[in-house]
């Protein structure tokens, strides 16, 4: 009866190793998950942006310039692949949306505009899920990051392949800063 | 560490629906055959597969219609997205169910002018988040993601599937005790068969006073805890607890506890829909006081 000892324990490190390999992979798709849903909302919000500025023409006659931004901005996202220029690009566009939304302030016409406060209330509910969807992604890969850093899970993140940290969704650092208007 | 301790209390809600459900089932069964014995003791055998049958058709139904039976008790209307009213609602909803990684639940309104709100259904695939016309009146933005990533934590945690099964049985609980009860009375019988099935009798009555107070127990104990963590979910969600905090504020004040719900499903709610002068004890929220204390301190 002997040999019952050594399989019985070896009975116990594959239920483990089971559990923390099948827990890894979880999270590591709840981060891929996470990323689509950030995905959806940038989407949508790239798809108003020429609706937008169709409309802010007319009336902005005298901000080309943060007209332009805008529309270069939705242009460099379109070349953009990966993780990190994506990121930038789409920091970019944040800000130059936050720019012509600040100017729109001096332009009573425009505000009054129906086509325009139904945007400008769209866009504001998409930045709203954008800042979740980040919180949700970075939620994600703390969770993910913590499980194979930290015994035991970290015994068990190679056997699965994904024993490298993922990166952290970042605002970049001109993001930060309140946007500057001159009037 | 981050997702252990909700995980942890994932499993403990399901594992907690099906203990409650078979354990319904039991009380049930001793309930009807304690019942048929003091009625008809001819038919005891029918009555039983009869109910079975039945007993075995009600836990499936709540099960899966529940949440349904709840928001028709409750009065609630489902509302769409292009609903020009609810555009801060469904904003909230929307971000907040991204922020916690479940699909938006259906959102529904009650009108009153009383601030509450609950959520119910099975679990996040199948879920409804309910709020009251006041609340959307009374409260700002981040004040209102509290409230709503309170009933989303509810949803996420699978606290809703127990709440709801809770709901349902108590009111069957309570007519089939009071049917025995009443039962009672019809009875007519020899002295000697009233000796043998008296002890049966007996326990049947205790039975159905017992069975509906226990329930109730439990509704209390568990539905208190469960506040406490939703409230501190939301804080996680809304990384905000101040919102949560003065929304409670404000509920304290403008409440008047006279919503028109059943008592079935009062520990469904956000705050109490019946406040009560009883006393902490019978209580199915902690204190609104306590909550906000706890907030403001997080």
């Amino acid at each position: 009866m002997w040999w019952i000892v050594p399989l019985v324990i070896l009975a116990v490190l594959v239920l483990v190793s089971v559990y923390y390999v099948n827990r890894i992979t979880m999270l590591s798709n709840r981060i891929d998950n996470a990323w689509s849903q950030i995905d959806v909302q940038l989407k949508k919000r790239f798809d108003l942006v020429p609706n937008l500025v169709e409309t802010v023409k007319g009336y902005m006659k005298h901000e080309k310039d943060a007209i332009k931004s805008v529309t270069e901005a939705r242009e460099r996202m379109m070349g953009t692949s990966d993780l990190k220029s994506r990121m930038r690009a789409e920091g970019e566009l944040t800000r130059a949306l936050k720019t012509i939304l600040a100017l729109s302030e001096n332009y009573p016409n425009l505000k009054a505009n129906e086509n325009f406060r139904l945007l400008q209330e769209q866009l504001e509910g998409i930045e709203n899920r954008v800042a979740y969807a980040r919180q949700f992604y970075n939620d994600s890969v703390l969770g993910f990051n913590n499980m194979i850093t930290t015994v035991p899970g970290n015994w068990f993140a190679g056997l699965t392949g994904r024993n490298r940290p993922r990166e952290y969704f970042e605002i970049e650092e001109s993001e930060r800063e309140p946007v500057k208007v001159e009037f | 560490m981050e997702k252990v301790s909700f995980f942890d209390e994932i499993e403990k809600n399901k594992r907690n629906s099906v203990l409650l459900a078979s354990s319904i089932f039991l009380v049930l069964m001793l309930l009807v055959y304690t019942m048929s014995l003091a009625i008809i003791p001819e038919f005891s055998i029918f009555i039983i597969a009869f109910s079975v049958v039945f007993v075995l058709i009600y836990i499936y139904s709540t099960y899966n219609y529940g949440d349904k039976i709840v928001l028709r008790a409750t009065g609630a209307k489902e509302v769409k997205e292009d609903d020009r009213r609810c555009v801060h609602l469904f904003n909230a909803v929307d971000g907040l169910s991204i922020a916690a990684g479940i699909p938006r639940p259906k959102v529904y309104v009650i009108e009153s002018e009383e601030m509450n709100a609950f959520a119910t259904g099975k679990g996040p695939e199948h879920a409804s988040i309910a709020v009251t016309t006041g609340l959307i009146k009374n409260l700002k933005r981040d004040e209102l993601e509290g409230v709503i990533g309170h009933e989303l934590s509810h949803i996420a945690n699978y606290d809703i599937r127990f709440a709801t099964l809770i709901a349902v049985m108590v009111g069957l609980i309570a007519i089939l005790s009071n049917f025995l009860i009443r039962g009672m009375r019809f009875r007519t019988r020899g002295d000697e068969e009233e000796r043998k099935i008296g002890f049966l009798i007996l326990i049947g009555l205790i039975l159905a006073i017992i069975a509906p107070i226990m329930v109730r127990l439990v509704q209390f104990a568990i539905s208190r805890k469960r506040e406490f963590l939703a409230d501190a979910s939301s804080a996680k969600l809304t990384r905000y607890p101040d919102g949560l905090a003065s929304a409670l504020e404000k509920i304290m004040k403008v409440n008047r506890g006279k919503m028109e719900v059943s008592e079935a499903v009062s520990h469904l709610f956000f705050v109490d829909p019946n406040k009560s002068p009883l006393d902490k004890l019978y209580a199915t929220h902690p204190p609104i006081k306590e909550r906000i204390k706890i907030l403001r301190a997080m």
